[in-house]
């Protein structure tokens, strides 16, 4: 089975599942703090993404450990949830519960969520599959050159502000996006536990810190939508 | 007949250690060949389990319980005594040894105690080494408290949950072994019979409590480590299922059961609330290292404790014994319990109660600490009672606790009957007539660890035995016999339950022999016990399948065994006209209430043979000799 | 006070089982929940119908034989406290209550509230132990312990091997008691040696049980009568990443 065999460990599978989950948080975090670059202007958001397209090579490695990460963490949380519902095969007729959140009990089903959200997502903005029309080359002057060269680039601003002017599309990103803090809210401190990160002093800081993160995430990125959706951002288009 | 307990001569000091040298060795290659069968899964089976398969014998293991943990040991609270010294206080083997003999009210062979207090301080590096959690100073040092009937600091401990911590370690030593395939396993399976063929003690008869299969297995020695009998009080600290069958039936095989009247009444226990009532908790003793007892000096007085002034409590052990104050040996801080509670003077609904009083030890030392020692105990009181101790005081009632009688064993802990060994408290050899403070957990484990793997040894080496298998006609005579005993239980068509016959025995054996007994009591009971077993094979209701899982039958045999112990105990109790340790005849007391002890008459073991249900048994003597411990009145004033 | 009951029967492991309704009329507050059930069982035989069968020994919270899902929480709403010490002053007169077995793949049904739990003990078997055998021991005051050490040790040995974290999981996974052991050796120097085997071995046969996966819902923690914390978890999972890039590791496969 080579190494795909930490599969048959219940523990190595879990630790899995916490570091791709990890990478994966990460990413969340980084590309969050990107898409806030919204609120500076379209010049600022537009030289972002330019920027990280010029990475070519290191944003490709950035993608398949993305890709890699997704996909151990899929198959990884499938495996877990069969065996899981195998060792407990007859439900209580009458169950209360002490400790597990509603998000924890549902994390298949909100990483499931994720998934089509995540799908989406990249068939919007990053194939351009569903909404082709929103896609427009920039025509612009950089700030350091010498003469009046006009250079072209992607407009992710007018992208994205014409996707969010849609209230359909804005309604299924809040959804999404909630989903994902749904996601996080037990994933975060979940990751710490998994890793052995699990002391009496900090632990409650860190569940309260995963919980405020997930908050965090979700308030700054459906704030986008409703800006744009209130004619807060991206009016002029 | 005079007994011998085969006491090796020499000097006290190294009679052990003589007698270890002198007995014969099994080679390691024969010792595989040799099959010993343990029932139970206490301290003191578990542990002979676990050490006699590391030498390489094999070994089966019953239990009725679902797993080896659940053995009673486990609820043990305070501690486990050692004569370590280390917080040199003071104490040596032999000031240990002197403290059980003198706290067994000089009814123990003094040999046998010696030795114990010899392996005591084995019993602690044992457990070490295994993981026991024992309590420590912050340099890492092992700490130690004092506890009832001793003057200094001996006892070791885990929280309040020291037997727990001992039986896991000896638990965990067993399933090792399970693991290396060297111990049979044998759960949910209850001895119902022992199995002797010429004299030797061969084997087994179990029932299989799952499906009340009736199997023999065959030994070539039988261990039992069945603990004690105090459930033939029915109300008694000991757990629901703990029951005098294994001994009993081994003595109505002919081994000899010594002095079943050494009771012992455990002082802190919660008083009881009502007829529902299937079990008294203890609360461990250790509570009354920093609680004071008491009762209000005036009869009847039923204010809330909290507004009796100062000079209206009785303090009453501090001032009965103020050099050991309240922490006077169980047996003698339970009968001045009684004793206040007969004035008029106990406390709570039912005034059998006395207060174990927190207030100034909370204000010495703070709640922090007294949380920190007694924490779980204070939990656990409020839980059961519904009272806070951090703010009122708890109230506390003697209950029957430990049995220090047992069967007959010699020095090498063998009974009567060749090859039938017998440890822990289901014998009866180190605690005379009283046991004191954190002594059952070290011998439990001294017995097994430590004991028994020495002289068991010695049997084989010395011991020629037939090849014998389950096909014997002994085994199926046997399996025969236990079959239709329950085949009779099963067709009884009565009115009452076994729980109610339980009650009813339970009621006459602690009204005329709890926790003080007289002669003409004794006389009472004896009359109606056997009424009560009469009227038990008539009127028995039973309901279910011998063949399944049946509790009601699994009770209903157990509660006929104690209809026929309870009247050994009471000829036992009868007989010993005398007062010692836990054994209380109100003849027989100084003017001050004290037990009168009459060693002209009574300084020996009291062993009785079997001769047929209802008929009084044949008492054996085995004289015992103190030569280190001079013979005194127990005094702790 | 007036209670009413409904109770898991099921007459054997082949049983489906479903439930009987009971009433019972004179439930005193200071009754445990078990001496309730005793006055119910009373009744039954008095009947001449068979009792609820369920497990009990010590009836003071430390042996772990009792179990019992009442209203969906192991051992009863009353915080770490084991069914035979939870009271029935805990519950309201009228109240309904529904007492199940514990429930797990690992923990099939023997009869009514009986389970087998023989499980934790073949995990135990496979290496919750220090390999000492009698005799061996050195002085118990050569091995110094850390008082905190020795506390935590203590806080994880106080598991009483009932069942509850499995019966409370909703994967039916036997993390926390298996983590108690564990942990209560990794906190001892005498557990030093063995550490990396233990941790395998015992995670090994805790899988072979088909007990599940931990999701960390933390539930085993709350029900837990001795409140043993999933801190021991996460002291576990550690230690099992460690064992099992270890040379442990390759001789445990080895052998396996």
């Amino acid at each position: 089975m080579g190494f795909f065999s930490y599969l048959r460990s219940s523990i190595l599978s879990k630790i899995v599942m916490a570091i791709t989950g990890a990478i994966l948080v990460l990413y969340v975090i980084v590309h969050t703090a990107g898409n806030l670059l919204i609120y500076f202007g379209k010049d600022t958001l537009n030289s972002y993404s330019a920027f990280l397209h010029s990475l070519g090579p290191i944003l490709w490695i950035i993608r398949v450990v993305l890709i890699l990460s997704a996909i151990l963490h899929i198959i990884t949380s499938i495996k877990l949830k069969f065996e899981n519902w195998g060792a407990k095969p007859t439900k209580y007729a009458v169950k209360k519960y002490l400790k597990a959140k509603f998000s924890s009990r549902t994390m298949i089903w909100t990483g499931l969520m994720v998934l089509c959200f995540v799908v989406y997502h990249l068939l919007h903005f990053t194939f351009r599959t569903t909404n082709p029309q929103h896609y427009y080359p920039e025509f612009y002057q950089p700030h350091n050159a010498v003469s009046s060269v006009i250079l072209e680039r992607f407009d992710v601003y007018r992208m994205v502000v014409l996707g969010f002017k849609n209230p359909l599309i804005s309604l299924v990103y809040i959804v999404g996006v909630i989903i994902v803090g749904f996601h996080l809210d037990h994933a975060i401190q979940s990751m710490f536990q998994t890793l052995g990160y699990n002391q009496k002093h900090y632990f409650p800081t860190i569940q309260k810190c995963s919980t405020g993160l997930a908050i965090i995430i979700v308030i700054c990125l459906i704030s986008i939508p409703i800006s744009i959706l209130l004619g807060l951002v991206g009016g002029g288009i | 007949m005079i007994l011998d307990g085969k006491v090796p001569s020499g000097r006290i000091e190294e009679k052990w250690d003589k007698h270890r040298f002198e007995m014969k060795l099994v080679s390691p290659a024969n010792k595989r060949k040799y099959k010993i069968l343990i029932v139970g899964t206490g301290l003191a089976g578990a542990s002979a389990a676990a050490s006699l398969a590391e030498l390489g014998y094999n070994v089966e293991v019953f239990t009725y319980h679902d797993s080896p943990r659940r053995a009673h040991s486990i609820a043990a609270q305070g501690g486990i005594n050692a004569a370590k010294n280390y917080p040199n206080d003071g104490d040596s083997i032999w000031r240990l040894f002197y403290d059980t003999v003198k706290g067994g009210d000089f009814r123990a062979r003094e040999a046998n105690v010696y030795r114990l207090a010899q392996v005591s301080n084995n019993i602690i590096d044992q457990c070490v080494a295994q993981g026991v959690p024992f309590a420590r100073e912050y340099s890492g040092y092992l700490a130690n408290r004092s506890f009832g009937g001793a003057q200094l600091s001996r006892t070791f401990y885990a929280r309040g949950q020291t037997g727990q911590q001992l039986l896991l370690g000896a638990y965990s030593a067993m399933m090792r072994q399970v693991g290396l395939k060297k111990i049979i396993l044998h759960t949910r399976t209850e001895m119902l019979d022992l199995v002797v063929i010429d004299g030797v003690a061969r084997g087994i008869v179990t029932r299989n409590l799952l499906n009340g299969k009736i199997e023999s297995f065959v030994g070539d020695a039988v261990v039992l480590a069945t603990g004690g009998y105090s459930n033939v009080f029915f109300l008694s600290t000991n757990a629901q299922a703990c029951n005098v069958t294994a001994t009993y039936r081994a003595y109505k095989r002919g081994a000899f059961f010594a002095n079943p009247a050494f009771t012992q009444i455990h002082p802190t226990c919660i008083p009881q609330s009502g007829e529902h009532q299937s079990k008294l908790t203890l609360m461990s003793e250790s509570l009354r290292n920093d609680g004071r007892v008491w009762v209000p000096k005036n009869p009847g007085d039923k204010r809330d404790p909290r507004d009796i002034p100062e000079d209206e409590r009785d303090y009453f052990l501090e001032r009965m014994y103020p050099s050991y104050g309240n922490l006077a040996p169980r047996d003698i801080a339970s009968r001045a319990a009684k004793r206040v509670c007969d004035e008029g003077r106990g406390v709570g609904p039912t005034g059998n109660g006395v207060y174990l009083d927190f207030a100034d030890a909370i204000k010495r030392l703070g709640k922090k600490v007294i949380e920190e020692r007694y924490g779980n105990l204070f939990e656990m009181y409020e839980r059961i009672t519904g009272d806070n101790p951090y703010e009122t005081p708890m109230r506390i009632y003697p209950a029957p606790h430990y049995t220090m009688g047992g069967l007959w064993v010699d020095y090498n802990l063998m009974s009567n009957l060749p090859g039938l060994h017998v440890i822990g408290e289901a014998n009866f050899s180190d605690h005379g007539a009283n046991r004191l403070g954190a002594s059952a957990l070290m011998q439990g484990l001294a017995d097994g660890y430590f004991i028994l793997p020495y002289t068991i040894g010695h049997y084989f080496a010395t011991t020629k035995l037939e090849k014998v298998t389950t096909d014997h006609p002994e085994f199926k005579k046997v399996e025969k016999e236990v079959e239709e005993r329950i085949k009779k239980i099963m067709s009884i068509n009565g009115k009452k339950t076994p729980t109610q016959f339980h009650r009813e025995l339970g009621k006459i054996m602690w009204n005329y022999c709890g926790m003080s007994r007289n002669e003409q009591g004794l006389k009472t009971a004896l009359e109606l016990v056997p009424k009560l077993r009469e009227e038990f094979w008539q009127n028995l209701t039973m309901v279910g399948e011998e063949g399944d899982l049946n509790i009601v039958l699994e009770k209903a045999l157990r509660v006929a065994d104690f209809l026929e112990f309870a009247e050994l105990m009471l000829w036992d109790a009868l007989e010993r006209n005398e007062s010692c340790g836990g054994h209380f005849r109100e003849e027989h007391q100084y003017p001050d209430g004290e037990a009168k002890r009459d060693d002209e008459n009574f300084c020996h073991v009291a062993a009785w043979e079997f001769t047929g249900v209802g008929n009084k048994p044949i008492r054996h003597i085995e004289p015992l000799v103190f030569e280190y411990v001079p013979l005194t009145v127990r005094s702790y004033k | 006070m007036k209670i009413t009951l409904h109770i898991w029967r099921q007459k054997n492991s082949n049983d489906k089982g479903h439930f009987e309704t009971y009433h019972l009329d004179n439930v005193i507050e200071d009754m445990s929940f078990l001496e309730m059930l005793d006055v119910l069982n009373e009744k039954l035989v008095a009947e001449g119908k068979e009792p609820v069968a369920f497990d009990h020994d010590c009836r003071e919270g430390i042996c772990g034989a009792c179990s019992l899902t009442i209203n969906g929480i192991p051992h009863g709403p009353e915080k770490n406290t084991t069914t035979c010490q939870l009271h029935m002053r805990k519950f309201k007169d009228g109240d309904e209550i529904w007492v199940e077995p514990f429930r797990a793949r690992a923990f099939p049904v023997i009869k009514d509230l009986i389970v087998d739990r023989s499980a934790f003990d073949r995990i135990i078997q496979a290496g919750g132990f220090i390999s000492v055998n009698t005799g061996q021991a050195p002085e118990a005051n050569s091995i110094l312990v850390p008082k905190q050490n020795a506390d935590n040790a203590m806080d994880a040995a106080q598991c009483i091997g009932c069942g509850a974290c499995v019966a409370a999981c909703p994967n039916g996974a036997a993390m926390l008691f298996v983590a108690a052991k564990v942990s209560h050796f990794a906190y001892l120097p005498q557990g030093q040696p063995e550490r990396k085997r233990r941790v395998l071995a015992m995670v090994e046969q805790m899988q072979k049980e088909g007990f599940g996966n931990c999701s960390n819902f933390y539930e085993c923690g709350a029900a837990c009568p001795k409140g043993i914390s999933v801190r021991f978890i996460a002291l576990m999972n550690r230690d099992y990443l460690k064992a099992s890039y270890s040379e442990e590791k390759l001789e445990f496969a080895e052998k396996e």
